[in-house]
């Protein structure tokens, strides 16, 4: 239910300024929340992924403050998104322990709260920054290249296979 | 511990990844703005993951109980790693073993601490059980990694059946030389007043009946029976039973066999157990208390084995059957095998009795006309079939699970008497 109420939330963000492409995007977020629902049901995070990406693609209907508003949109994406896993994963759990779910509460916070602090560092960094060029694309793609690289390494260090002979996690 | 990106994480990344390629590739930072959260979080995820260095200890409050009853499985998860962890667990167990709470429990585990967990295990039927060791499933607070396992010991579980107190038993033909409490056909020390006789050279003085000498004029003296004990052999079918939710044929079977090896037993006979089906496992007769504990524990591994091979009398090892025995078949009377072995038994001249555990709680009628007509030709069949084995001299004694097993006996004792049954020998 949660999940739901932060994706109407999210929808009321876009929809009152969506403009001409306003039944386009109602129709994205029936869709969307359909695929919650789904996913939900099917306890398969897919089609939540999917709902996420149709709502990103809809954030685009609304016609100003999007720089400014997309932090806060992003954050709001991720706490749908992990609402809805975590109404997943808890399926098969019977009981749940209060300073479990808290700190795993607290601990996703914190985390989708740097995730929208770096977002907002990044979108004041592009409005500071004159009009586009090959040299702020290219170091936009550097920037992500990078953050996509260190995220492999740490993966590939926890979880190295121990047939490659390397140290285990 | 297996660790492994959950099922999230991809999704976390290609959202991520999307969105920066189509910020850059559209000139719409926006897009890559809203997928920087995602690749923050999968980022931290990641670097707060790491094997978590969990131990478990299951301790049940007893290892023995009756079917019915309940245990309480306390299981204590240790935390040795240097952070504290999410875990949510969830103790193995075999199919007859139902766990209260049923699904995982979660807890937080603090670095060098312990999380209690407690379970109400109940067996929904009799028979050794396994407990552990407990699967755990840890992961980094975010959800972006996991790590499964298991720790912990394996436990065994022994239900006993419940038995029923029998006041009647079969009464054997012949007896050993064993000091007992069945009234022997052979003459001797005893109690059992058998007969009047004239006293014969070697007869003892305390034997002299005065008064019938004295009617008489000559001296007489009186014979009685010996109590003598008895060998009873439980020959379980497991070749075949018959099931449904509520239960089985074999689970009525051993709870007969446990009270029939349990009255015999007190009697001071010898008892012992075939487990005669597509698997052989016997235990040679024997007496007293450990002997029940044995035929117990020999009963809980008791299963239906599927299989073809046709089994006959010859591949029972003699010494399972002493002569004289007195065989008591527990079976449903469903496979063809285990009704040729008690044919086969009572024609070489073995005393046979046949608990019958009547198999028509367990079998519905289907819904349509033919079914119900095949219904009541398959209980013609069996009715047939037990009255062939009565005229063998078998005495068969049918009972269903919801009833007393002494009234069942106390017909077959009937039987055996008016039936006049003879051994050869």
């Amino acid at each position: 239910m949660a999940a739901f109420a932060v994706l109407g939330a999210l929808a009321a963000l876009v929809l009152p300024n969506a403009g001409p492409t306003s039944e386009l995007a109602w129709l994205a977020v029936g869709v969307a929340a359909l695929l919650v629902a789904v996913g939900i049901v099917a306890a398969s995070p897919a089609p939540v992924h999917a709902a996420v990406a149709v709502l990103g693609v809809i954030f685009l209907a609304r016609h100003d403050l999007r720089l400014l508003l997309a932090p806060l949109y992003g954050a709001g994406l991720l706490v749908m998104e992990d609402l809805a896993i975590q109404t997943i994963e808890l399926r098969g759990v019977e009981r749940i322990a209060l300073d479990a779910i808290g700190a795993r509460t607290a601990a996703r916070l914190t985390a989708v709260a740097a995730g929208a602090g770096v977002s907002a560092v990044a979108a004041l960094a592009v409005t500071a920054a004159p009009g586009r060029s090959v040299a702020l694309t290219a170091l936009g793609g550097i920037a992500a290249v990078a953050a996509f690289a260190g995220i492999a390494y740490l993966a590939r260090r926890r979880y190295r296979d121990p047939s490659d002979g390397g140290p285990t996690a | 511990m297996n660790g492994s990106l959950s099922a999230r994480t991809p999704g976390l990344l290609a959202l991520a990844a999307a969105g920066a390629v189509a910020g850059l590739a559209t000139g719409r930072p926006e897009l890559a703005l809203l997928a920087a959260p995602f690749l923050v979080f999968a980022g931290a995820g990641l670097m707060r993951s790491g094997e978590p260095h969990l131990s478990a200890e299951i301790e049940l409050d007893r290892t023995r109980l009756l079917e019915g009853e309940a245990v309480t499985a306390t299981v204590r998860l240790r935390n040795d790693g240097t952070s504290a962890v999410g875990v949510a667990l969830a103790p193995a167990r075999t199919r007859q073993l139902v766990l209260e709470p049923s699904g995982t429990v979660a807890v937080r585990v603090a670095p060098g601490a312990e999380a209690e967990v407690r379970f109400l295990v109940r067996p929904r039927r009799w028979g050794a059980h396994a407990l552990g060791p407990v699967v755990v499933r840890a992961g980094d607070p975010l959800g972006v990694t996991t790590w499964e396992g298991r720790v912990g010991p394996r436990l065994d579980l022994r239900a006993f059946p419940r038995e029923q107190r029998l006041r009647e038993l079969v009464a054997p033909l012949r007896t050993q030389p064993f000091l007992g409490t069945h009234v022997a056909r052979a003459r001797g020390d005893g109690i059992e007043f058998a007969d009047v006789r004239p006293f014969r050279v070697g007869d003892r003085v305390r034997q002299v009946n005065w008064r019938a000498t004295a009617r008489r004029g000559a001296l007489q003296v009186t014979d009685r029976h010996p109590e003598h004990s008895s060998d009873v052999v439980l020959l379980i079918d497991t070749f075949e039973e018959a099931r449904d939710d509520g239960g089985g044929t074999l689970d009525s079977a051993v709870r007969a066999a446990a009270a029939l090896a349990r009255g015999h037993l007190s009697r001071r006979d010898r008892v012992g157990v075939v487990d005669f089906g597509g698997t052989l496992h016997w235990l040679e007769p024997a007496f007293g208390t450990t002997q029940l504990y044995r035929i117990i524990d020999a009963l809980l591994a008791s299963g239906i084995a599927f299989s073809y091979a046709w089994r006959d009398v010859d591949s029972i090892p003699r010494r399972v059957l002493p002569s004289g025995a007195l065989v008591l078949a527990i079976t449903p009377l469903l496979d063809e095998r285990s009704t040729a072995l008690v044919i086969d038994l009572r024609r070489r001249g073995c005393d046979l009795t046949v608990v019958e555990v009547s198999p028509l709680d367990h079998v519905a009628p289907g819904p349509s006309a033919a079914n119900a007509v095949a219904y009541r030709l398959w209980r013609l069949q069996r009715e047939a079939l037990r009255a062939r084995l009565q005229a063998l001299g078998i005495g068969v004694a049918v009972w269903d699970d919801g009833a007393s097993l002494g009234p069942a006996l106390e017909g077959v004792n009937a039987f055996r008497r008016s039936a006049r049954l003879a051994l050869p020998g």
